[in-house]
């Protein structure tokens, strides 16, 4: 309300200042000065709560995770997406750029938190074969990251071949879930 | 415990050979078993007779498990045969031509005065050409039974092939269990199974040193796949291959000096090679593909390996500073896991045919390409015996995964143990004696 009235205010004074015959320019200069102020700090405001309501979010998204024979306490965030692979293949593919995007933007929020990319494999094929394929899917995820302005600091990798299955069944369905680029929370 | 048992238990050449003759040629492709007749074994004065039918089966066990033999046992004897025991004299041999055998063991145990040390005679008849082979006798303590019958038994496999067999060694695998797998030990026969690691981490590919007293494996006990060495006792974990990301498939060379291993030093897998202390790491594959599952040749000159710088998995070949590299395997479009034969002729490996992986054997020059098993299962993770003769792997034929063992011509293909499976990577050890 007392901004409404301040601009009315503004408004007469400059109809007056017309009349008066001042110059012009000097008018016309203040009134967008004024408004654009106005118009950072709300978005500022807008951004802080919109970056604030996020972290809660992000927080809350945050599960611990203790796997027995592995040493640390990790976290798992269901705002950080998995991305899936091609049999036998480690190349990000289109629509998973995307969710990496996503996950890149959700790390330059929080610039404490560091991750670790994991690579996984589906059954088939050798053990040996399958760690070197993991260990590729884990670092052209990291790659991609990097390559579109996480900071290489923070993320590592790691290949769990096909060691740990999401989907412990036998079929082409289980497969592609298990080709995936996982990403746990290191640091947070 | 095992020097112990290798110290006390000594043997004695009753009688030589008058002539070395190989009743059994194992090189060629395919080969008819040798009918052998087990004679009921003696038990020589206060010996308990359990004690001298164990013997008994273990040895039966353990030459039927050879391949080379089909075993005419006690039960399987016509009836006036089937009772006697002890050593005949050739000039009777005649009398055990009904049995349809062509070679006769005839055997007898004695327990020492001392009721904690046991002997072991045997003897081997030609009985076709009604002559006697050999006999030997050993002596130990009561808990090198087992030993001292696979003693005998290679000593069989060594007159009638004119090579011992490997009675006396070990396979280390892996077995599933919970979210990990952890590290296994059993014999030959499968006795014996024993647990190496306990730490419910994800520990994989297990490799025996060339002297047989440790185990190089991968776990991921610190959150990387490092490279760990543990005694085969289970004692004296140490980690000894730790960069950031793979540190894998261990191979010893046959010096014992290096490990030739998988490394992700530079984000893809590369090979390496390291010294058995881990240090000084250097880069043997210099191509933008992903590399894999090291293999030495048996002179140390030569590491065979997995490469998909062409697209595909294949099976290459490399001098042991890098040069040289050539590819081995041009058929399929999966071939990995190859193993080098201890005679160094032959390079197992495991290739994709029709959706299911299957073991096949090569010549070290790319020729004479065979497929050893042809089951509705996959079959995986090929190793040599340390004779060249058999073949383990792993293979789904019967539910989950579990460690099989074939003559080297795909014959005789049976399961290690008769645990309920999820077993893989196993690797044969050195002979132990």
């Amino acid at each position: 309300m007392s901004k409404k009235s301040f601009i009315v205010t503004i408004l007469i004074l400059c109809i007056a200042l017309i009349m008066t015959g001042c110059p012009k320019k000097t008018v016309v200069k203040e009134e967008p000065s004024v408004k654009k102020e106005e118009a950072a700090k709300a978005e500022a405001e807008r951004k802080a709560k919109e970056a604030e309501k996020a972290k809660g979010e992000f927080e809350k998204s945050l599960v611990a995770k203790k796997t027995p024979g592995i040493e640390g306490e990790v976290f798992e965030s269901s705002l950080l997406k998995d991305i899936h692979f091609d049999f036998d293949k480690y190349d990000i593919r289109p629509a998973d750029a995307a969710i990496l995007k996503g996950n890149a933007d959700l790390l330059k929020k929080y610039h404490n938190v560091k991750i670790q990319i994991e690579g996984h494999c589906d059954e088939r094929g050798t053990v040996e074969y399958n760690l070197a394929l993991g260990e590729r899917r884990a670092n052209s995820t990291r790659n991609y990251l990097v390559s579109i302005g996480v900071s290489p600091e923070r993320v590592s990798t790691i290949s769990y071949g096909k060691e740990r299955p999401l989907d412990p069944a036998h079929n082409e369905e289980a497969w592609a879930k298990n080709r995936r680029a996982h990403t746990i929370i290191t640091a947070k | 415990m095992l020097r112990y048992f290798f110290i006390l238990l000594s043997f004695l050449i009753l009688v030589s050979p008058a002539e070395a003759r190989v009743y059994l040629d194992i090189n060629a492709p395919t080969f008819v078993q040798i009918p052998i007749v087990l004679a009921k074994w003696k038990s020589l004065e206060k010996t308990p007779p359990s004690f001298t039918e164990k013997a008994y089966e273990i040895l039966a066990n353990d030459l039927t498990l050879s391949g080379f033999f089909k075993v005419i046992d006690v039960a399987h004897l016509p009836s006036p045969l089937r009772e006697r025991e002890g050593i005949p004299n050739v000039s009777s041999l005649q009398e055990w031509t009904p049995s349809g055998g062509e070679i006769l063991l005839a055997g007898e145990t004695l327990f020492q005065p001392d009721g904690a040390n046991f002997k072991l005679t045997f003897h081997l008849f030609d009985l076709v050409e009604q002559r006697h082979i050999v006999g030997k006798q050993y002596e130990g303590p009561l808990p090198a039974l087992q030993s001292a019958v696979h003693r005998m038994a290679d000593e069989v496999v060594l007159q009638m092939t004119g090579e011992k067999g490997v009675h006396n060694t070990k396979i280390a695998y892996t077995v599933v269990q919970g979210s990990g797998k952890e590290i296994f030990i059993a014999d030959f026969d499968g006795a014996n199974v024993k647990q190496i690691t306990k730490n419910q981490s994800i520990n994989l590919s297990p490799a025996w040193s060339p002297d047989g007293k440790k185990i190089a494996f991968t776990s991921y006990l610190r959150r990387n796949p490092d490279l760990y060495l543990i005694d085969v006792d289970g004692k004296n974990l140490k980690r000894f291959s730790s960069y950031p990301g793979l540190n894998v498939s261990p191979s010893w060379s046959p010096d014992g000096k290096k490990i030739a291993l998988m490394m992700g030093k530079e984000g893809k897998s590369d090979i390496f090679l390291i010294d058995a202390d881990g240090g000084n790491p250097t880069r043997l594959t210099k191509s933008h593909g992903n590399e894999a599952s090291p293999t030495w040749s048996p002179d140390g000159e030569w590491i065979a390996f997995v490469s998909d710088r062409s697209g595909s998995p294949q099976i290459y070949i490399m001098a042991r500073d890098g040069s040289n590299v050539r590819r081995l395997t041009f058929e399929g479009s999966y071939n990995t896991n190859p193993s080098w034969s201890p005679k160094g002729d032959r390079i197992a490996f495991c290739g994709r045919i029709e959706g299911r992986f299957q073991i096949f054997t090569i010549g070290t020059d790319g020729s004479g390409p065979r497929r050893m098993t042809s089951n509705s299962g996959s079959n995986e993770s090929p190793s040599w015996s340390p004779d060249g003769r058999y073949i383990a792997f792993s293979s789904t034929r019967t539910g989950a995964p579990k460690i099989f063992i074939m003559n080297a011509n795909g014959f005789n293909q049976r399961p290690l143990t008769s645990s309920k499976g999820g077993e893989s990577s196993p690797a044969w050890s050195r002979r132990f004696e």
